[in-house]
């Protein structure tokens, strides 16, 4: 009778026993893998997005003068720079493998639920859980090539996998999804949730990348050129994409009140964002967002931030009348902005990220105030909620058209007629242009740095290399990307040491670091 | 045969009080005779030739011829012989020379004395062994008692039992409510609370009516408390010399010209702005009596303590308790019924006191003096909108402590029993007592709209309200029976049962747009925002917890020479799965009274009492969130947001731990060896134990890999041992009617040392981003190392020239800090590699202290009473870190004066740059003795009614005090108090301590007060 006394079980949690019984556990289980998605994109510090840019040839690491030189150590791929760093990213890589979890959890309870008469839901869930991995897996694998693969739980300790069956399991996961997510149009589905059209845009995506970097003719034997081409034609035919007029109007910073918002027909994906974190745990925020933000100053329509800079080569490059220069870029003298606080700024170049960038407004009393004061409560660190697009219908187009498409010149012309507006001239396609349109198109979107890959080391680290003078707290020093350290880092980023030796060695710490 | 009036006092002989409640009887007409009364007095009519005989419990009976005196008094002398002293044990009480463990008892009338708002800091160095530190100097706030050393890496707080019932903690109680407070420090002793008893057992006994005179007593006491020592920070010149000079180090241009330095002033003294002297008051009324059936005592009592940080606005603790006990014998004496219960309703209000980011005294530590109070309309200045380095960014810290810290709390806590006790047959006893320990809280809050800064604002009038109740229920059953076989050989037997549920709920509401803009109207009914997004409402049932015990002890002895204890505990608890629900805890100790011997006669004239004693025990620790076993599944914070709309979410789940279903308490085991002595007709009272005390099996988090995707399951794993020594004497010495005094002194000196943490590394790492923001790791529990000893690079001094940079060559010549310059610190390179990274860190200090200690001095002359309580530490180190290393405008300490600028300058403190290079690696810079001996106590009394020797004064007793309570602390710790109880923590570890990030130092308090009774 003790014992039974004894008995007390939880109320406010459930348990796995009682759980994943009938097709609605199955839908809240998929918004927590959603969830998942969220927290690990949207974290403050070194994720997926900020890694992009900082490695990439567009920004350097910046931040604040007497930071820790963490973000240099991944901007000059060398943790001598800040040796106490031999964790860069372990907080992503727990929220990552957390993520798949969750995925992983619901994909192997699914068929206990009973979905007699509803199959059709049932794969549609299946196929957003699974297009969730393979997106997750598609960036863990890209950033550190050699990952522990799991596709069911498991508490062992699993060696990382050859590359090519994670690229397996993520061509099989959006073959999936491709299939059994319903071909409707894209405005028939929420914003956020998996299409078909995603599923389909982004093996597009992975095929060009794994292609690419490791110089293979096709995606692990499972997706061919042609395969791919043909799933992003029908995209184009029957998805209802477009482009947005105006480009400018695809970034609120700077299309102020012209902004085509956050369901717009050119977004093919993006992971949602909004200002309901807090300190309780709530995580639904764009926490990188303020790392971009010009160093604690703020000047309408920008907000305050930490200061990652963009290298005034990237504003160069813009041709005068291609109006993604101003959309893309914040230039502190071209926009006569009275940036002070060159002694908080390190690596300050006179140039911001415009595409994400925290934004201030004027509150009722006249005061120039973060965005966040005016839509939430004001925590500027926290509520930043601008979504990040993944994927945009013109990337379709451009892969499409590098893909050998037979309207290849047509796909290509739309993109930059949009760009360049009446001042449009046509430029012939080929695989040299259609890379040089990428960088135009798709900088600071976290696309550039895994473009340059795919185009092969050599390549990349020649563009990424750099010797250019910044401000270091208002004195002039040179700042030094070796073009070897990309070459012996294969620009893959570092495991985190907690991991190797909780693996006992298990895991392996990728060549350069 | 003529009758006279006879009357005297019987005081005892060891230290000159009364004794009341003594028998006087005329020897052969034992119904002749009555008892003294409070202040062991006593009057009778008898025969002029009679024989009184003087008795009582504990004393040697004295016979004395009357002989026609009028007056006889009589000093008893304590006889060891008979019941000696008893002390309070685990579900009993014992005779103190049986007891086989190492426990210790103090009085309430010493912890009364110390006139603290909290019983446990009145303990303060009285105990050795135990080691009691403020968290924070705050009203209210609670302390931290460790016992023989950091055991655990969760909770080192011990088990209390306030009259029978378990509770969290006793800083509800009020002192002069306490008869006496017993610690039970080893493990045999501790053992008869088995699976919760692993950091130790604290054990608090109410006071209890007694049979004799009624009384009224009545104690106030009225206090100022001010800052005792006071941190210099830099004033407005030296801070701008200082900014100048990190700048020109760092190769800029200075950012003050000489003329705004000269005419800068001193500036904003923040800490001037931030304390202000407070009030701390109390009146306690009590009553106390009994007949021969029934006895009782209660008392009603109101305490006030202002907070000296922002004065009674912005932190206050204010308590009233009331007590009642009675206790009453029925048929015959064969059924006694009581009950104790005590009461408290608190109203408290704080200021942030945690880390690095709700610290009201850290951001006054780091706002330059620069920095204006007010505006030139007299308004707290505001930022917003400067450009000025000195401005930009900065919040007036006064004003956010004002704005942020509009709160009211109120608790209301019951804890108490009733019981029957049945006397079955001769010493064969039945008990059965009911306990309860309930609490209800409530509390809102109300931040008003305002803009400090940038950031530092609200936009919104916000309200949070929190309400919460639970209580805990304990039934126990108790059977004891006493008896001798042979005359020599004493047993006393018990076996009982325990059982306890506690359950509780709570609720949580926030909301914006409130209608009114202040506290009293800040209640969730007053706002109007309708927006969900914006409103929190939170609420829910705690977990339940049980459990059931079964228990038995065996004591005997023979002659009360050679004694035997030995205990057996079965605990059974909800907190684990059914097959490691239940833990067996055994123990026994053993003693030998030495002087009982035959041999020891010589030596009996200085050498009264010598008792040996060993024991060993275990003892278990099962705080731990409950339902580890279970593979929960969470909907709480999960959630997504589908379509256009900002903060419109959709629920969602998702799994949440890896279960551990082999989860099972901490254990500890313990040996201790030690004796008592008395010395010199009982004036010298020696105690020594020697202990060593291994706890293992923590419940740590499991190393767990980050492809687990999920919480990380708890484990038993890793453990510390403690060694030790504790002494304590006591010289209590009557010299004459007139003068008596006494000499207290305790020690322990302790060693603590982790082993066998399973994870690859040995380590349970500590919390980064603590000290500043992006701070590095800095403290860890490690094998072979004190539990949370601090870990960072050491140091040899600074870098004075070129050449020693140039001179500072691995084995192989390469430059080992290829980068410094002159004036930068010298990092060891521990491992010799040439390289200065993360495994040149090392242990550069420990928090543990080596020796805790106290002394006591106490004299009685005539009227006069005079008390002195020191404690003190030696042997630890703390980490100080006041300013936020990412931002290069914040103030320094003056400590920064003596910083390196110029070859020879300092060997000590590096140079200032703008990038805080020598500043933002965690090193032995950080890093400050703790070794401090406080003054705590010093009481100066004057009894009136005993100067006035007026029979029939109006009162017993009325006495005035003078005390000062905090009154020096010695120690060469440069901040406001040594005494840094604060440690990093989170919802899994708790054994980080010893960091001062702007510590709430303890008050310095002149009191007066007065104690009546009558």
């Amino acid at each position: 009778c003790s014992n039974d006394f004894l008995n007390t079980e939880p109320v406010t949690d459930l348990t796995d026993e009682s759980f994943y019984q009938i097709p609605e556990h199955a839908y809240t289980a998929l918004v927590g893998c959603y969830d998942g998605m969220q927290i690990v994109t949207g974290a403050s510090g070194r994720t997926f997005y900020t890694a992009s840019e900082v490695m990439s040839d567009d920004c350097f690491g910046g931040l604040g003068h007497s930071d820790p030189y963490d973000y240099q150590a991944v901007d000059e791929f060398d943790v001598r720079v800040a040796p106490a760093y031999q964790n860069l990213y372990n907080d992503t890589w727990i929220k990552y493998y957390q993520a798949i979890y969750r995925c992983n959890v619901l994909l192997q309870k699914i068929d206990q639920i009973d979905w007699t008469g509803q199959e059709n839901t049932r794969n549609r869930y299946v196929g957003e859980a699974r297009f969730i991995r393979a997106y997750l897996y598609f960036e863990m694998v890209r950033l550190w090539e050699n990952i522990p693969l799991l596709t069911e739980p498991s508490t062992d300790n699993i060696p990382q996998a050859d590359p090519d069956e994670v690229y397996t399991v993520i061509a099989q996961d959006l073959l999936y999804a491709s299939e059994n997510i319903p071909g409707e149009t894209y405005s028939s589905t929420p914003g956020g949730r998996a299409t078909r059209w995603a599923a389909k845009s982004l093996l597009a995506r992975v095929y060009l990348y794994y292609t690419g970097y490791y110089g293979q003719s096709d995606l692990v034997g499972l997706v061919s050129r042609s395969g791919a081409l043909a799933h992003l034609e029908d995209v184009i035919a029957l998805s209802g994409h477009g482009l947005v007029s105006e480009f400018a109007n695809l970034w609120p910073a700077a299309s102020g009140n012209d902004y085509a918002g956050e369901s717009n027909e050119e977004i093919v994906f993006s992971i949602k964002y909004t200002y309901t974190s807090d300190y309780n745990g709530n995580t639904d925020g764009n926490h990188w967002l303020v790392l971009f933000g010009m160093r604690e100053f703020m000047y309408y329509p920008y907000g305050n931030g930490w200061g990652i800079t963009v290298n005034p080569k990237l504003y160069d490059l813009y041709n005068a009348n291609d109006s993604r220069q101003m959309a893309s870029v914040i230039g502190i003298e071209e926009e006569e902005i009275p940036f002070d606080n060159l002694e908080g700024q390190r690596e300050y170049t006179g140039y911001y990220n415009k595409k994400y960038t925290p934004m201030s407004d004027y509150d009722e009393d006249g005061n120039l105030v973060s965005v966040t004061q005016i839509v939430a409560t004001g925590d500027f660190q926290i509520e930043q909620f601008q979504d990040y697009t993944v994927l945009r219908y013109a990337d379709v187009l451009l892969m499409a058209a590098e893909l050998g498409s037979a309207n290849a010149q047509s796909y290509f012309d739309q993109v930059r007629q949009r760009a360049y507006g009446n001042n449009f001239t046509q430029l012939s396609v080929s695989q040299e242009n259609i890379m040089a349109e990428r960088h135009l198109e798709f900088a600071l979107e976290g696309i550039r740095y895994w473009d340059l890959l795919r185009q092969g080391i050599d390549t990349a680290a020649g563009e990424i290399a750099e010797s250019a003078t910044v401000l270091n707290g208002g004195i002039e020093e040179t700042k030094t990307i070796s073009a070897s350290n990309v070459q012996t880092t294969k620009g893959l980023s570092q495991i985190p040491s907690t991991q190797i030796t909780l693996s006992g060695g298990v895991l392996q710490q990728n060549t350069g670091w | 045969q003529s009758s006279i009036s006879v009357s005297g006092t019987v005081t005892d002989a060891q230290n000159g009080v009364p004794v009341p409640g003594a028998s006087v009887v005329v020897k052969g007409q034992e119904g002749k005779g009555t008892s003294t009364d409070f202040d062991g007095k006593f009057t009778l009519e008898i025969d002029a030739n009679a024989i009184l005989v003087f008795s009582y419990i504990g004393y040697k009976t004295q016979e004395v011829n009357v002989n026609n005196q009028k007056t006889i008094n009589i000093i008893l002398e304590t006889d060891i012989e008979s019941l000696g002293e008893v002390i309070v044990i685990g579900y009993g009480v014992q005779r103190k020379e049986l007891t086989t463990g190492s426990n210790l008892q103090i009085n309430g009338d010493a912890l009364e004395k110390q006139s603290t708002t909290n019983a446990l800091q009145a303990m303060q160095g009285q105990a050795a062994g135990v080691q009691i530190t403020s968290t924070s100097g705050q009203p209210g706030e609670s302390l931290n008692v460790v016992i023989r050393g950091l055991g655990s890496t969760y909770s080192n707080a011990p088990l209390y039992i306030v009259d029978g019932v378990q509770t969290s903690d006793i800083s509800y109680l009020n002192n002069s409510d306490i008869e006496n407070i017993s610690v039970l420090k080893d493990a045999a002793s501790a053992a008869i609370y088995g699976s919760q008893a692993a950091n130790g057992v604290i054990l608090v006994t109410t006071k209890k009516g007694k049979k004799g005179k009624a009384q009224i007593t009545f104690d106030q006491y009225f206090g100022i408390q001010t800052l005792a020592k006071k941190v210099d920070l830099l004033d407005a010149v030296e801070y701008m010399t200082i900014m100048n000079e990190s700048r020109i180090n760092s190769g800029q241009s200075r950012i003050y010209s000489e003329e705004q330095i000269a005419s800068a002033g001193s500036g904003t003294d923040w800490m001037d702005q931030m304390f202000q002297d407070a009030i701390t008051k109390n009146y306690t009324l009590g009553v106390t009596g009994g007949s021969e059936n029934s006895s009782y005592s209660s008392s009603l009592s109101y305490l006030n303590q202002e907070g000296i940080v922002g004065g009674k606005d912005n932190s206050y603790y204010e308590r009233y308790n009331f007590r009642f006990n009675s206790e009453h014998k029925l048929y015959n004496g064969r059924v006694t019924f009581g009950e104790n219960l005590s009461y408290a309703w608190i109203n408290n209000n704080g200021i942030g006191v945690g880390n690095q980011y709700n610290n009201a005294l850290r951001s006054a530590f780091q706002v330059n003096p620069l920095f204006p109070m007010y505006d030139e309309n007299g308004e707290f200045f505001n930022s917003t909108g400067y450009s000025e380095t000195w401005l930009q960014g900065v919040s007036n810290p006064y004003a956010q402590m004002v704005y942020s810290n509009q709160n009211e709390y109120d608790t209301q806590k019951l804890v108490g029993n009733v019981y029957f006790e049945f006397e079955l047959l001769k010493d064969l006893r039945f008990r059965t007592s009911l306990g309860i320990d309930y609490y209800a809280t409530q509390g809102h809050t109300f931040t008003p709209v305002y803009e400090l800064s940038v950031y530092s604002f609200s936009n919104q009038r916000k309200v949070t309200q929190n309400m919460g109740k639970g209580k805990s229920l304990i039934w126990d059953n108790l059977l004891t029976y006493k008896f001798n076989l042979n005359e020599d050989h004493h047993f006393e037997t018990m076996v009982g049962t325990s059982s306890y549920k506690y359950d509780g709920h709570s609720m949580y509401g926030e909301n914006v747009e409130l209608i009114f803009d202040d506290l009293s109207h800040a209640w969730l009914s007053n706002a109007s925002n309708t927006d969900g997004a914006l409103i929190t409402l939170t609420g829910g049932p705690d977990v339940i917890v049980k459990r059931m015990s079964y228990f038995g002890r065996l004591n005997y002895n023979y002659k009360g020479k050679y004694l035997l204890n030995a205990t057996f505990r079965a605990d059974g608890t909800s907190q684990f799965s059914e097959n490691n629900r239940w833990g067996y805890f055994p123990s026994v100790s053993a003693g030998w009274v030495v002087t009982k011997e035959n041999f020891m006669d010589s030596s009996s004239n200085w050498l009264n009492y010598f008792k040996l004693r060993a024991s060993y025990g275990q003892v278990g620790n099962q705080n731990v969130e409950p339902f580890q076993y279970l593979a929960r599944v969470r909907s709480q914070f999960t959630n997504y947001t589908f379509g256009e709309t900002e903060g419109v979410l959709t629920s969602g789940v998702y799994p949440y731990n890896i279960s551990n279903p082999d989860l099972k308490w901490e254990v500890a085991e313990e040996i201790d060896l030690g004796f008592d002595a008395n010395l010199f007709d009982y004036k010298l009272n020696i105690n020594f134990d020697w202990y060593r005390k291994e706890q293992k099996d923590w419940l740590i988090e499991a190393p767990i890999l980050a492809t687990a995707g999920a919480e990380a399951p708890i484990i038993n794993g890793g453990s510390v041992i403690n060694t030790g020594v504790e002494l304590a004497l006591t010289f209590n010495n009557r010299v004459n009617e007139n003068f008596s005094y006494n000499v207290g002194f305790n020690g322990a000196y302790n060693k603590n040392k982790v082993g066998s943490i399973p994870t690859e590394d040995g380590i349970i790492h500590g919390l980064t981003g603590q000290l500043w923001d992006n701070s590095p790791e800095f403290y860890r529990a490690e094998n072979g190392n004190p539990l949370g000893y601090f870990w960072g690079y050491e140091t040899t001094g600074v870098f004075q020239t070129d050449d020693e940079v140039n001179n500072y060559v691995s084995g192989s010549g390469d430059l080992i800090q290829p980068d410094a310059e002159p004036g930068d610190l010298i990092y060891v390179d521990q491992d010799g590699n040439g390289v200065i990274d993360e495994n040149d860190k090392t242990k550069i200090g420990d928090p543990n202290p080596d020796f805790t200690y106290g002394f006591s001095i106490g004299a009685n002359y005539k009227a006069f009473d005079f008390s002195l309580q020191a404690n003190g530490i030696a042997g630890n180190q703390l980490v100080q870190s006041y300013r936020n290393q990412t931002g290069s405008n914040q103030n320094w300490t003056t400590e920064i004066l003596d910083r390196w600028h110029g070859t020879g300058s300092s060997n000590t403190i590096p140079k200032v740059t703008t990038d805080n290079k020598n500043f933002n690696e965690f090193s032995d810079i950080y890093i400050k003795d703790g070794d401090f001996l406080r003054i705590s106590t010093v009481t100066l009394g004057f009894d009136i009614a005993k100067a006035a020797k007026i029979n029939n004064f109006f009162a017993d007793q009325m006495r005035l005090y003078f005390s000062v309570l905090n009154l020096y602390t010695f120690t060469h710790y440069n901040g406001m108090d040594p005494e840094v109880g604060f440690g990093v923590s989170d919802d899994t570890y708790n054994f980080s301590s010893g960091v001062d990030l702007g510590y709430y130092p303890r008050p310095r308090t002149y009191m007066i007060g007065m104690n009546i009774k009558f």
